[in-house]
C-alpha cells in the first residue's frame, strides 16, 4: 500500500507508508540509510540547506526540556551544491524518497534553489521551509507573512516540477489564510509545523542558555500546537498535509492523522531512536488492518468537526 | 569514545565517556559523579540490565612511537582521559598523569589510576600538591612528553593549545618533510596522531549520532560534530579562536 503526497502532480510523490523522518531527525540523511536496515521510514525530509554555505549558530545549539527540546541549530550546511554533490549518488541508491528542505531569505534564492534540485534525479521532492528564520525579516519567518508566503511558494512552484511541500511556522496568526495562500500559489502538500520559538534562561542566571538567546520548541511540547494547527488547515485545503510535531507513539501518529493529515512527520524522537519512523509504519499498517480499516485515507480526518445537518465539513479556527 | 542511553530518557539521550574498558573480561567503566550523575544510572545494582549504544565517535590515536605520554585534566574531563591511561600503561608507554582541582576535597583519588602512572597533582587552594594552576606543572614535562592528551574546561584546553603551538619553537624541534602550504588537508587520523596535543571535548546536549549538529565545534577546516569527528581532536584541527 502508498500513499500519494502530492496526488495533484504528474508522476506524485508516493510513500510506501505514512510515517516520515522529518527535517532535521536525520541531518543529510547518509548516517541514517548506513543504519536502518529494513525499517525504512516512508520518506526522509532532510536537514534544511541553503544556497550558500552556512556555518550555524553559536552554541550552546541545544537545550533538553521536560518535554522536548530547544534548539538553534542555524542549518549549518555547506551550501546546496556541496550537498548535492557529497550525498546526491548516496540518495540514489537509497529505497526511500528523499525530500530536500530548503530554506531561503529571498525569492531569487529560493528559484535558485528549486531549479537546482529540479535537475537532480535522486531528489524526490522540495519541501520549502516557510518555518526557518528570515534573516532579511529580522529572525521572523517568511511563514508569518501572507503576501511573503505566498510569493515564496510562486518562486519555488515556478522553478521546479517536483513535488513542492511548503512547511508552516506555529506563530501564523491565521495558518488557514497562508495554508489556502500556498495552496493556491502551487504548493502540492503542506507540512505542519516546524518549532515554535522560545527562551530558556541559564543557571547562572545571567544569560540565555542558548549561544544565539532564542530556540524553537520541538518534542511532545510541540504536540497541541502542531495539531491546532493541523485541524485548522485541513478544513480548508485539499492537498495533503504532513503533521509535524512531538510525535513518538502509534497514538501520536492516529491523532495527527484524525485531526486531518494524510503523513505524519518525525524529527526529535528521531534523534533518540532512528528505527522509529520505519517502526511506526509498520505499526500503523498492523493497526489499520486489525480494526478492518481497509484504506489509509479513512484514517484522515475523523475528528474534524462536520456540519450535522448535511454531513459535510464545518471550517473552525482557534481564533472564532 | 562514549556511549549512548536510550533507557529511560526518549529525546535527548545522556552520552557518557567510557572511562575504561577491559576486553578479557568483557567490562566497560562508566565514572560517574554521584551529585550530578542521573539517579537512575547511579542507583543500577549488579545483576540490573541496562542497554547502552556505541561506542561513538573517535578516541586518542596516540602515535606508535610515542613511549613518554603526558595526560592533562581537571574534574571535568578525568572520566575522558581515564582509559587512555590504562591502554598506555598497558603498552608499556611511561605515564605522568597532571590532575587539577580547586582542593584536595576534588582530587581524583589514586586508587582510579593505573599504578605505573606518574601522578602530580596542583591545587588552586595549596591543600594538596602544587600549588597553583594545572598549567603551570606543562612546561616541566613538554619535553620529555613524546605526546600529550587533555580533557577539561575549554578554557584549560585552549591554554593548553597555546602551549602546544609554542612549543617546537621552544625546544628548537626541526619539522622534517615538504611544506604543503598554509592550509594543507590533511587525513584526520594522521593530523591526530602527528599532534603534539590531542583533546577530548565535552558533548554537549545532542544526538550523538552525527544528525543534529548540536555538538558542532568550530575547526580549522570546517565545522567538526564532537560526537562523530570527536570527541578527540588533535589540537591544531580545533579553531581555539572562535571555540
Amino acid at each position: 500500500m502508498s500513499i500519494d503526497l502530492a496526488p495533484g502532480r504528474a508522476g506524485g510523490l508516493k510513500v510506501r507508508h505514512g510515517v516520515l523522518v522529518a527535517a532535521g531527525g536525520a541531518g543529510f540523511a547518509n548516517e541514517l540509510l548506513d543504519a536502518l536496515g529494513d525499517v525504512t521510514p516512508g520518506a526522509i525530509i532532510t536537514s534544511g540547506t541553503t544556497r550558500a554555505p552556512r556555518r550555524g549558530n553559536a552554541r550552546p545549539r541545544m537545550a533538553a526540556l521536560a518535554d522536548g527540546l530547544l534548539s538553534s541549530v542555524g542549518h549549518p550546511n555547506p551550501g546546496l551544491d556541496a550537498v548535492l554533490r557529497r550525498l546526491a549518488p548516496r540518495w540514489g541508491r537509497a529505497d526511500v524518497p528523499i525530500i530536500v528542505n530548503v530554506c531561503a531569505d529571498s525569492a531569487e534564492d529560493i528559484g535558485w534553489l528549486a531549479r537546482r534540485l529540479d535537475m537532480q534525479p535522486e531528489v524526490a521532492g522540495l519541501e520549502l521551509d516557510l518555518a526557518c528564520a528570515d534573516r532579511g525579516r529580522g529572525g521572523l519567518p517568511i511563514g508569518l507573512d501572507l503576501e511573503a508566503s505566498e510569493l515564496a511558494t510562486l518562486a519555488a512552484r515556478a522553478a521546479t516540477d517536483l513535488p513542492l511541500v511548503v512547511k508552516l511556522s506555529p506563530l501564523a496568526l491565521d495558518a488557514r489564510e497562508i495554508a489556502r495562500a500556498v495552496a493556491a500559489a502551487g504548493a502540492d502538500a503542506i507540512s505542519a509545523v516546524g518549532p515554535l520559538p522560545a527562551l530558556l534562561i541559564d543557571d547562572d542566571r545571567r544569560r540565555a542558555r542558548l549561544g544565539t538567546s532564542y530556540g524553537g520548541i520541538s518534542g511532545p511540547a510541540l504536540k497541541p500546537v502542531a495539531l491546532r494547527v493541523v485541524y485548522e488547515i485541513a478544513q480548508v485545503v485539499r492537498i495533503p498535509i504532513i503533521g509535524i510535531g512531538g510525535i513518538s507513539s502509534l497514538d501520536d501518529v492516529l491523532d495527527f492523522l484524525a485531526a486531518g493529515a494524510t503523513a505524519v512527520g518525525l524529527a526529535t524522537a528521531t534523534l533518540a531512536d532512528p528505527t522509529l519512523p520505519g517502526r511506526l509504519g509498520a505499526e500503523l499498517e498492523t493497526w489499520r488492518r486489525n480494526h478492518g480499516i481497509s484504506e489509509h485515507r479513512e484514517l484522515v480526518g475523523t475528528a474534524l468537526p462536520r456540519r450535522r445537518d448535511r454531513g459535510s465539513l464545518r471550517a473552525t479556527s482557534a481564533l472564532s | 569514545m562514549h556511549l549512548r542511553w536510550p533507557a529511560p530518557h526518549g529525546l535527548l539521550l545522556p552520552v557518557l565517556p567510557v572511562a575504561g574498558f577491559e576486553r578479557t573480561r568483557g567490562t566497560i567503566t562508566l565514572l560517574l559523579d554521584e551529585r550530578t550523575a542521573l539517579p537512575d544510572l547511579v542507583r543500577l545494582r549488579p545483576a540490573d540490565e541496562a542497554r547502552f549504544e556505541g561506542p561513538l565517535g573517535r578516541g586518542f590515536d596516540i602515535d606508535a612511537r610515542a613511549r613518554h605520554l603526558l595526560v592533562v585534566s581537571d574534574g571535568e574531563g578525568f572520566a575522558r582521559v581515564r582509559a587512555a591511561l590504562d591502554e598506555a600503561a598497558a603498552a608499556g608507554r611511561q605515564v605522568t598523569f597532571l590532575f587539577g582541582a580547586p582542593a584536595a576535597s576534588e582530587v581524583v583519588p589514586s586508587s582510579l589510576l593505573p599504578d605505573e602512572a606518574e601522578y602530580v597533582v596542583a591545587t588552586e587552594d595549596g591543600s594538596l600538591g602544587h600549588k597553583g594552576s594545572l598549567l603551570e606543572l606543562v612546561p616541566v614535562y613538554e619535553a620529555w612528553a613524546d605526546q600529550c592528551i587533555a580533557s577539561g574546561a575549554t578554557s584549560l584546553l585552549a591554554a593548553l593549545a597555546e602551549l602546544a603551538r609554542g612549543r617546537d619553537d621552544r625546544l628548537g624541534v626541526a619539522r622534517l618533510g615538504r611544506r604543503r602550504g598554509r592550509h594543507a588537508i590533511a587525513q584526520p587520523r594522521a593530523t591526530r596522531r602527528r599532534s603534539w596535543l590531542q583533546v577530548a571535548l565535552p558533548h554537549e546536549a545532542g544526538c550523538a549520532l552525527g544528525v543534529c549538529l548540536g555538538c558542532v565545534v568550530p575547526g580549522s577546516d570546517g565545522p567538526l560534530r564532537v560526537c562523530r569527528e570527536g570527541p578527540a581532536f588533535g589540537s591544531s584541527e580545533l579553531a581555539w579562536e572562535r571555540m
